[in-house]
């Protein structure tokens, strides 16, 4: 298109505004097209304004003129049909592109179930801004897929399964997944240099509680869309940043059954609970002794008298938590790393006897009886794409004792396990963009 | 915290541009595109000017001064300073959080 041209049809264009939009802006407008040399770039531009001011509202008062929106679009049609086979193939390209994502090879590597709606959101792959699929998963062993969007790991979900709390690039994000065939992005909280440790809904979903490395914030979430920071609750670091095995955990805090303790894993490695019935006016209760590993995970017992802590080594103690301001530790299990296997049968975790060994992750979960704690860890050899998952089954005592563990173990992919809340049933992902459940004994 | 900022849509980023460009002092039209395109480099046609500063105005982001001839120069208020000002802290964080993560993924 010559400058000629583009010029006139630029200026054409302009007088195919609303009345209301040309007596503000006509003249400044045609003082910018006199300066600004036009080219088919500038006439696209100008026709998708000419749609848009038409559609727009806030210039819509008038009486719609027939013939000047025939002739708009007319106008508009002329300039956009050969541009559109030029640029459709060119914006398809662009378009695939921007869609392909680093995940699509990866396998699961996080799960948020709600209390109380058959809703799941996945992601895969281990980017922050991960894939996120929406399921149906009334029947779990027969999950429908409702949609997908990219919003960075879910971590939560709020107990109705309205709304899920994800991380993207560091951000808490909202989404509204009420329509879940339609997620939208509701409100992003702050992020924070040292990272995000973790974020968990409470059990009435009023209560956002967000784990960043030396604090823990409390959000109103009654309306999502507008959270409302309650309480900063400040977990100073007894060890610098930088210095902690894993930065996120999808398990690094937890709401007790009743809502009134939260238990947090900030720094490298302080577990502190805080008393949380009163959000407003939460307070510090207790730190948990350092067995000088990383919290990877909690799981409280349904009753809410015990909390098991589950650390990167491999270690898990049991609390008491009949006074919750003096945890008392009532059990200690240690070297579960040695003891869960890798797919080739070797149990060191040395890295001289299998350099291609990893461990993936791993879950911990009462029973929902509280009879039985279960830790899941999965040992990964990478070269030959298969893993293994070795599950330690403990019964408990109602004062927290454990009695001896029985072991079972079965073939899994690379993936970190889930246990679903309610249920005795696992999630793991044997290959990309899905996933599978099985049974625990 | 929901960024005001997102409610602008394809307008969103050359609103940023808009604002900053005005953060120096008031600039008609034509003044603002070639300010941009000299500071960022990005080449703004005309309907996207508008259209951005139609909602910058609407939402007091911006005010019309009186104008000359047909150039009306548009200066910058106090609530669009305010919203440039938590945008810029916004994207001073992801900068601090990429380089503290791309410092602790490569070691440097």
């Amino acid at each position: 298109m010559r400058t000629g041209q583009a010029g006139r049809l630029s200026r054409a264009l302009v007088g195919c505004h609303p009345r209301r939009w040309r007596e503000r802006y006509r003249k400044e407008m045609l003082d910018v097209l006199d300066q600004h040399q036009a080219s088919a770039r500038t006439v696209l531009n100008l026709a998708v304004s000419v749609l848009s001011t038409h559609v727009d509202p806030a210039y819509h008062t008038e009486a719609l003129s027939l013939p000047r929106l025939r002739r708009a679009a007319l106008i508009s049609a002329v300039i956009a049909a050969p541009l559109a086979l030029i640029l459709g193939p060119i914006g398809y390209g662009i378009w695939q592109d921007d869609h392909w994502h680093p995940a699509a090879d990866e396998g699961l590597v996080s799960a948020a179930f709600s209390a109380h709606a058959a809703i799941l959101v996945t992601a895969f792959g281990v980017t922050l801004d991960g894939m996120d699929m929406v399921w149906d998963v009334t029947d779990l062993s027969r999950p429908r897929r409702l949609s997908q969007f990219e919003g960075g790991q879910p971590t939560t979900l709020s107990p109705d399964g309205r709304i899920v709390a994800t991380v993207d690039f560091s951000h808490p994000v909202l989404w509204n997944v009420a329509n879940p065939r339609h997620p939208a992005r509701i409100a992003t909280l702050p992020a924070d240099a040292g990272g995000l440790r973790g974020q968990e809904f409470s059990p009435d979903g009023q209560i956002l509680a967000t784990a960043y490395y030396d604090q823990v914030l409390l959000w109103d979430v009654t309306s999502p869309a507008r959270p409302r920071l309650l309480r900063t609750l400040d977990a100073p670091a007894t060890s610098p940043p930088g210095s902690a095995g894993l930065l996120f955990s999808p398990q690094d805090i937890a709401f007790s059954p009743d809502g009134s303790i939260l238990a947090s894993a900030t720094g490298t490695d302080q577990v502190t609970l805080w008393n949380v019935a009163d959000p407003a006016r939460a307070y510090r209760i207790a730190d948990i002794d350092d067995p000088g590993a990383f919290a990877q995970g909690f799981a409280f017992s349904p009753s809410g008298n015990l909390l098991s802590v589950l650390y990167s080594g491999g270690t898990v103690l049991v609390y008491s938590l009949a006074d919750p301001a003096r945890p008392a530790r009532t059990a200690t299990v240690t070297g579960l790393l040695v003891r869960a296997k890798f797919p080739d049968g070797q149990s060191q975790p040395d890295e001289v006897l299998c350099a291609t060994c990893i461990w993936t992750g791993e879950a911990v979960a009462f029973s929902p009886d509280g009879h039985t704690l279960t830790v899941i860890v999965n040992r990964t050899e990478m070269s030959a794409s298969s893993g293994r998952d070795t599950i330690f089954d403990w019964p408990v005592t109602g004062s927290g004792t454990l009695g001896t563990a029985t072991v079972t173990a079965r073939d899994a992919a690379d993936s970190q396990p889930f246990i679903a809340p309610s249920d005795r049933t696992v999630l793991g992902s044997p290959s990309k963009y899905h996933w599978r459940t099985w049974p625990l004994p | 915290m929901h960024g005001k900022f997102d409610d602008l849509g394809r307008f969103a980023d050359p609103s940023l541009l808009i604002l900053t460009s005005l953060a120096d002092g008031p600039k008609h039209g034509y003044a603002i595109m070639a300010d941009v395109a000299a500071f960022s480099g990005v080449s703004m046609e005309p309907g996207t000017l508008y259209g951005a500063l139609s909602r910058l105005e609407r939402r007091g982001w911006v005010r019309p001064l009186a104008a000359a001839e047909r150039r009306r120069p548009y200066e910058i208020t106090a609530a669009g300073q305010e919203i440039l000002t938590e945008q810029v802290t916004t994207m001073q964080q992801i900068v601090q959080v990429a380089r503290l993560r791309t410092a602790m993924a490569w070691g440097a």
